[in-house]
């Protein structure tokens, strides 16, 4: 697992690569909690190259959703592969978080 | 034992007594030497046995006494030399003396006292002797090998056959008998070259043996004086100076304490060297061995720090611990923080971090030379191994070029061995710490098989197969069944994020949940709400469970479910003739800990048909694995089911799961499995 990230004036964009289980989950946590995050009014994630994710990865953006949204940052997820995509649907996560196609609508959403 | 005791005693008494004959014998010779003035010696043959037998025995008793050297006390033997033995020389001047002054003011020429004070003499040289030769082979046979054992035993040997000479009356420096006494001569010098214990004495020790090797050479110097200034005199009736033994055995006490004076003399500059060669090699070996001791890294750096400071005989240290990037001032000496902060600004300049480096003449560097430090050379050690830095030592002396190359290398084996132990002790906390995790989840899955239940109720209304199986990692697949009434069951599968024992806390908590709201026989939709609050309060903000929860009614022929995020059940319509998936909404619990949860949940009533399969399962079927990475797919058992469906229930699951095995591979559990097979049952109920 791999995460690199990129800011763009109020955006931080988190590019994942690699398959986000157990172990790696804790890397994401630290990136997400870190305070200087909250200081971005947005949050692009940029699923392209997460091949897997576990109820433990899951588990970490779910712990994250409320405090982002009670700062009114925006989380917003794209290029995510199908089976990925798949998990979140199943646990109903697609209906609470956004998730779109690519990086421009994930652009346009953000700035509405 | 007893023997040796017994053999002891009987040398002691033959001792005794042949020197108490020698003594009456030579008393009587010289008796009547006075009176006739003629023959010098009455029985010479006689006085020579028991000179011989008196000789043997005392040798013999010292021989049986030596004890087999211990540890490398060998102060503790020149000691035990020079109190037991060597002060006889001492006491022997003192007798003869004696003997003189009493002559002197009485004047008169006793012949008779003259021979007692040479006879006692001659006991306490011999003793002497005995006692110097077998603490001397102790010593000389140190560090031995086969080569010097067997030049050793000849060497006894040879010197036992000396006696014969004595025996027989033959003059040693008579025919061939003085080169070959020449030749044993230098044998004893060759013997002599042994002194490999001096080599383990201390400084202190070497200071103290040269004052014992002085007395004992002393000794020896007064036993031959004395007896070489007797031979001249006319009244003996006896000269122990013919006594061709005595005379080796002198020569090679002598050479032999003369050899080890001059090599401890000359040794003497040399051996604070070996001290601190012997102290390093003690210190590497107590820095591999606190791993076995369990000691902590803080007590390693201490170690370390005391270490590399006696080896480099450092007049001022620090040592930073490095934390989290930044460096800690952990150990001190002789140097305030002011001096350091402002020589560590100085190496930052530098930017010589993580490397070796030596400074051996400070002041001609500008920059140390403005900060006016007390020191002239300076070391720095980093303590790393190739993935991160430990600490860095700090070693100040107040000479110019301090450090040496030689103290250098000591100096960086310490810091490679301080490493090589910190990481070993690292390596035993994380093995014990997996030790730990290990246990933990041995008792995760005996929880997780206490809560799964054994058995199905046999019922007439439907047929039902389960397959549970655990991952060694991860953990948190359960389902349970609650009979409502006689005509409804509720049926529950979930799986709980997380692993180990908090995955199978949260398990049991489901499980009390489950039966608790279900006493209330509620729908489903609303189980998922209340359940969905009960756990919010308890569930720690990473986890959440996924859950699905039936109840089958089979007096109306249907059954009623709520998905909270739990994967899509699968099933086989008999009427219609098809397998599809319930496409339902569904968030799971935990995830939203409000009211809005709500809003998120969606309720479903179905009406089966006789021969309808329904397949619950766990995201450990679906998302398994095989070699080459692929997931096994909704799609492959939706296929698995069109196939099957038409058998029993159990071979539809074992249809499924051979089929899973097949695609995974052997070995290849990533996650828990929990697979359940409905097959709805065409007979009416037996009422």
């Amino acid at each position: 697992m791999k995460i690199t990230h990129e800011i763009k004036e109020n955006t931080i964009i988190l590019t994942l690569d690699g398959e986000l289980d157990a172990s790696s989950s804790v890397m994401l946590d630290e990136e997400l909690s870190d305070p200087e995050i909250m200081e971005y009014s947005r949050i692009l994630v940029d699923c392209k190259n997460l091949h897997y994710i576990s109820s433990a990865g899951l588990g970490v953006f779910i712990s994250h959703l409320q405090r982002f949204e009670d700062a009114h940052i925006k989380l917003i997820f794209y290029n995510m592969q199908d089976k990925v995509r798949n998990v979140f649907e199943i646990l109903g996560l697609d209906l609470l978080m956004t998730i779109v196609s690519d990086y421009e609508e994930a652009r346009s959403i953000a700035n509405e | 034992m007893l023997y040796k005791t017994n053999a002891k005693s009987l040398l002691v008494i033959s001792a005794v007594v042949s020197w108490a004959l020698l003594l009456a014998n030579v008393l009587l010779s010289a008796e009547s030497m006075r009176e006739q003035g003629t023959a010098k010696i009455a029985l010479p043959f006689v006085s020579n046995l028991l000179i011989i037998v008196f000789i043997v025995a005392v040798f013999l008793f010292q021989r049986m006494s030596a004890e087999a050297l211990k540890g490398i006390d060998f102060i503790g033997y020149l000691w035990n030399l020079f109190s037991k033995a060597a002060v006889a020389a001492y006491l022997s001047v003192a007798l003869f003396l004696g003997y003189r002054v009493m002559t002197n003011y009485a004047d008169t020429e006793s012949v008779l006292l003259l021979h007692l004070v040479y006879q006692i003499n001659f006991g306490l040289l011999v003793i002497f002797l005995a006692k110097a030769f077998y603490i001397w082979r102790q010593l000389l046979l140190y560090h031995k090998n086969r080569f010097l054992q067997i030049a050793w035993d000849w060497f006894e040997l040879l010197l036992g056959a000396t006696l014969l000479l004595t025996l027989f009356n033959f003059h040693y420096t008579s025919f061939i008998f003085l080169p070959l006494l020449s030749l044993m001569g230098f044998y004893i010098l060759f013997l002599c070259t042994n002194l490999k214990w001096v080599a383990y004495l201390t400084f202190n020790n070497k200071s103290r043996s040269l004052v014992l090797l002085g007395a004992i050479l002393l000794s020896c110097y007064i036993f031959v004086r004395f007896f070489r200034g007797m031979s001249t005199s006319h009244d003996l009736v006896i000269d122990y100076t013919q006594v061709g033994f005595l005379l080796l055995a002198m020569m090679f006490v002598g050479f032999y304490t003369l050899a080890a004076f001059l090599v401890s003399l000359f040794s003497l500059p040399t051996s604070s060297v070996f001290e601190q060669k012997s102290e390093d090699l003690l210190n590497f070996q107590r820095l591999s061995q606190s791993i076995q001791q369990g000691q902590s890294e803080a007590q390693v750096y201490d170690m370390l720090f005391e270490s590399t400071i006696k080896a480099s005989d450092a007049s001022a240290a620090w040592f930073e611990l490095v934390r989290n990037g930044e460096p800690q001032v952990t150990q001190l000496l002789n140097v305030n923080s002011d001096q350091i902060k402002r020589i560590r600004h100085l190496l930052l300049a530098y930017n010589i971090h993580n490397i070796d480096y030596i400074n051996n003449n400070l002041n001609r560097n500008p920059g140390f030379r403005d900060l006016m430090l007390p020191w002239k050379s300076l070391i720095i050690l980093p303590i790393k191994s190739k993935k991160h830095l430990a600490g860095v030592l700090y070693l100040l002396k107040d000479i110019e070029q301090g450090f040496d190359r030689e103290t250098v290398n000591v100096l960086r084996t310490f810091t490679s061995q301080t490493i090589l132990t910190i990481e070993n002790l690292r390596l035993v906390a994380e093995s014990l710490q997996t030790e730990r995790y290990k246990e933990e989840l041995k008792i995760a899955t005996q929880v997780q098989e206490s809560l799964i239940p054994k058995n199905f109720p046999v019922d007439s209304w439907f047929e039902i197969s389960t397959h549970a199986v655990a991952a060694k990692e991860v953990g948190g697949d359960f389902y349970d069944f609650l009979q409502l009434s006689e005509s409804r069951i509720a049926i529950i599968i979930g799986d709980v994020s997380g692993k180990g024992i908090s995955a199978a806390f949260h398990m049991a908590q489901m499980k009390g949940i489950f039966h608790g709201l279900m006493q209330q026989d509620m729908p489903p939709s609303e189980f998922m709400k209340q359940a969905n609050s009960a756990l919010s309060r308890c569930l720690e903000r990473t986890s959440f469970i996924t859950s699905a929860l039936y109840i089958i009614d089979y007096s109306m022929k249907g059954f009623m479910f709520a998905r909270a995020g739990h994967c899509h059940t699968l099933y086989y319509n008999a009427m219609m003739d098809d397998v599809f998936y319930f496409q339902t909404d569904g968030l799971g619990l935990g995830i939203i800990r409000d009211k809005s949860y709500a809003n998120h949940i969606r309720e479903m009533y179905y009406d089966y048909n006789p021969s309808d399969v329904m397949v619950i399962y766990t995201d450990g079927i679906v998302e398994a694995r095989n070699a080459k990475n692929e997931e096994y797919g909704e799609d492959r058992l939706k296929y698995m089911l069109e196939q099957t469906y038409h058998l029993e229930a159990e071979d539809i699951k074992y249809a499924i799961i051979n089929d899973l095995q097949d695609f995974t591979g052997p070995d290849n559990l990533y996650d828990d499995q929990t697979l359940l097979v409905i097959k709805f049952k065409p007979v009416e109920p037996n009422k």
